[in-house]
């Protein structure tokens, strides 16, 4: 895992742009880090440097949003937000129609909570985490 | 075609089973009942809605309310004209619940069933005590719609006719609520907790000062942002030494920053569109500072009307559903029982 210092909005999205770069579709990425410390702001800058025209707004109420992606290996970008939940709620409002699917990148919010299920259940995932700094500052683990 | 129509609506789109049986005629809306079983008191447990839990307690409420709305309007089935029923956005769980239950009495009673939006519901919830005449002198009209998982702004032209010009870019008003009073400890719902808390503050020598950012006031549209504010109250919280004091002041700030947002970019969506009122909507709209920063903002802006909800319909309710579907109904905008399904994410625009 590589710590990386970020000091602005836009290192993130530069950032989240690269990390894009690196996707091929199945991947499952957990997010983890405190309330406001800006995951929901890398998947949405990822999702945008991928050419989502969609507005990429928080998951937190309906608990997943699914975004159809154009030109790029994968097909489908699927934001997840465990914040409130645990993993039963997330296989009951149909991720677990995603966890398999070839052509979709999944990035769970607060995916710590899913983290056994996962492992229990062989799936392959990767982490990012993201820790406060400072007003604008952040590290980022990926 | 019948003037006087007898709706049964029905509304399960997240936390709330409800059910109400109105009269819709030209000359306005008479609701005979209007019945809701919340589960916020559960739900306040966990620190928000359970999905599993919210879908078990639809289906296990959602006969019984209907039954309540039919008895409490002294209606049988055979005097209900149309069924409405909220086919989304909202959880797929709870959507489920409403849908199915429309689907099969739509059946039996072998009457027409009617799918209404959620967010175009919210949007109209203001126009339950207004008869036809009044309603279209108010169009068009710009909609704010504030809740938990929605804040947006849209332009009404008509019933069905609605265009999206903006809204936030990030979490909905409701949910920066909730996320803050989680931040300050302050328990779930967070809007009313926020509120009550806000209320106690009275500024001076002995109260802290804390500013917190007001952000995309300024870029000239009708974006808006509220997850800097959360992060702002987040970092100035947790380098205090988080004394009752501050806390008072961190709750007063941040209604105070968020109801700014919102009020500037809907005065000035008004101006920009040339819209004759304001419809106001949502669970947010029972807030009281925004009430008031409304009702100011609008006064200052010749010819433009307010139009605000009773605060029992600001909230998740079935009258609402069924004020919509009767203008449904007037243009015949039935659906299929066969290939209805509920769309967690169907967009009003």
């Amino acid at each position: 895992m590589k710590r990386i210092l970020i000091n602005s909005e836009e290192e993130t999205t530069a950032l989240a742009q690269h990390f894009a770069s690196t996707l091929k579709g199945g991947e499952i990425v957990l997010m983890t880090g405190d309330l406001g410390a800006g995951k929901s702001f890398f998947v949405r800058a990822l999702a945008n440097s991928v050419g989502v025209k969609k507005r990429i707004n928080s998951p937190t109420f309906v608990l997943m949003k699914v975004y159809n992606v154009e030109k790029q290996i994968f097909k489908k970008i699927v934001h997840v937000d465990a914040y409130r939940v645990e993993t039963d709620d997330l296989l009951n409002v149909g991720l677990d129609e995603y966890l398999d699917d070839p052509e979709a990148v999944i990035f769970i919010e607060w995916g710590e909570k899913i983290e056994d299920f996962l492992t229990k259940n062989d799936y392959i995932f990767q982490k990012i985490d993201i820790s406060i700094t400072g007003l604008s500052s952040r590290v980022i683990s990926i | 075609m019948k003037k006087i129509i007898t709706i049964l609506a029905i509304e399960t789109s997240c936390d709330e089973t409800a059910a109400s049986v109105l009269q819709a005629s030209p000359d306005g809306f008479e609701v005979l009942s209007d019945i809701i079983s919340t589960q916020v008191r559960t739900h306040a447990k966990y620190g928000g809605i359970i999905p599993e839990i919210a879908a078990r307690m639809h289906i296990e409420n959602m006969i019984p309310i209907v039954n309540q709305a039919l008895k409490k309007a002294k209606k049988k089935p055979t005097d209900i004209d149309a069924i409405a029923v909220t086919g989304g956005p909202g959880l797929i769980t709870s959507l489920l619940v409403g849908v199915e239950t429309a689907k099969s009495l739509s059946v039996a009673w072998n009457i027409p069933l009617i799918k209404v939006n959620h967010i175009e519901a919210h949007i109209c919830s203001s126009l339950v005590s207004k008869n036809q005449d009044e309603i279209k002198s108010l169009l068009p009209a710009l909609a704010l719609v504030v809740s938990g998982g929605h804040t947006e702004l849209i332009l009404m032209n008509d019933f069905g006719k609605y265009k999206w010009i903006g809204g936030t870019r990030d979490d909905a008003v409701g949910e920066a609520f909730d996320k803050v009073a989680k931040m300050l400890k302050l328990g779930y719902p967070g809007g009313p907790a926020i509120s009550a808390l806000a209320e106690k503050y009275s500024p001076g020598k002995l109260s802290p000062e804390i500013t917190l950012p007001r952000p995309m006031i300024n870029t000239g549209d009708f974006e808006m942002s509220f997850s800097g504010i959360k992060t702002s109250v987040l970092y100035n919280w947790n380098k205090s030494r988080q004394g009752k004091k501050l806390k008072k002041a961190m709750a007063h700030e941040f209604q105070e920053a968020v109801t700014d947002v919102l009020v500037y970019k809907t005065a000035s969506a008004i101006k920009e569109h040339k819209v004759k009122s304001l419809l106001l909507g949502g669970g947010v709209a029972a807030n009281k500072v925004l009430r008031r920063k409304l009702e100011n903002a609008v006064n200052e802006i010749p010819g433009v009307e307010l139009s605000m909800p009773e605060i029992k319909y600001t909230g998740d309710n079935a009258v609402m559903i069924g004020v919509v579907a009767y203008f449904q109904y007037l243009n015949k905008d039935f659906c299929e029982v066969k290939n209805f399904r509920p769309d967690p994410n169907w967009e009003v625009t």
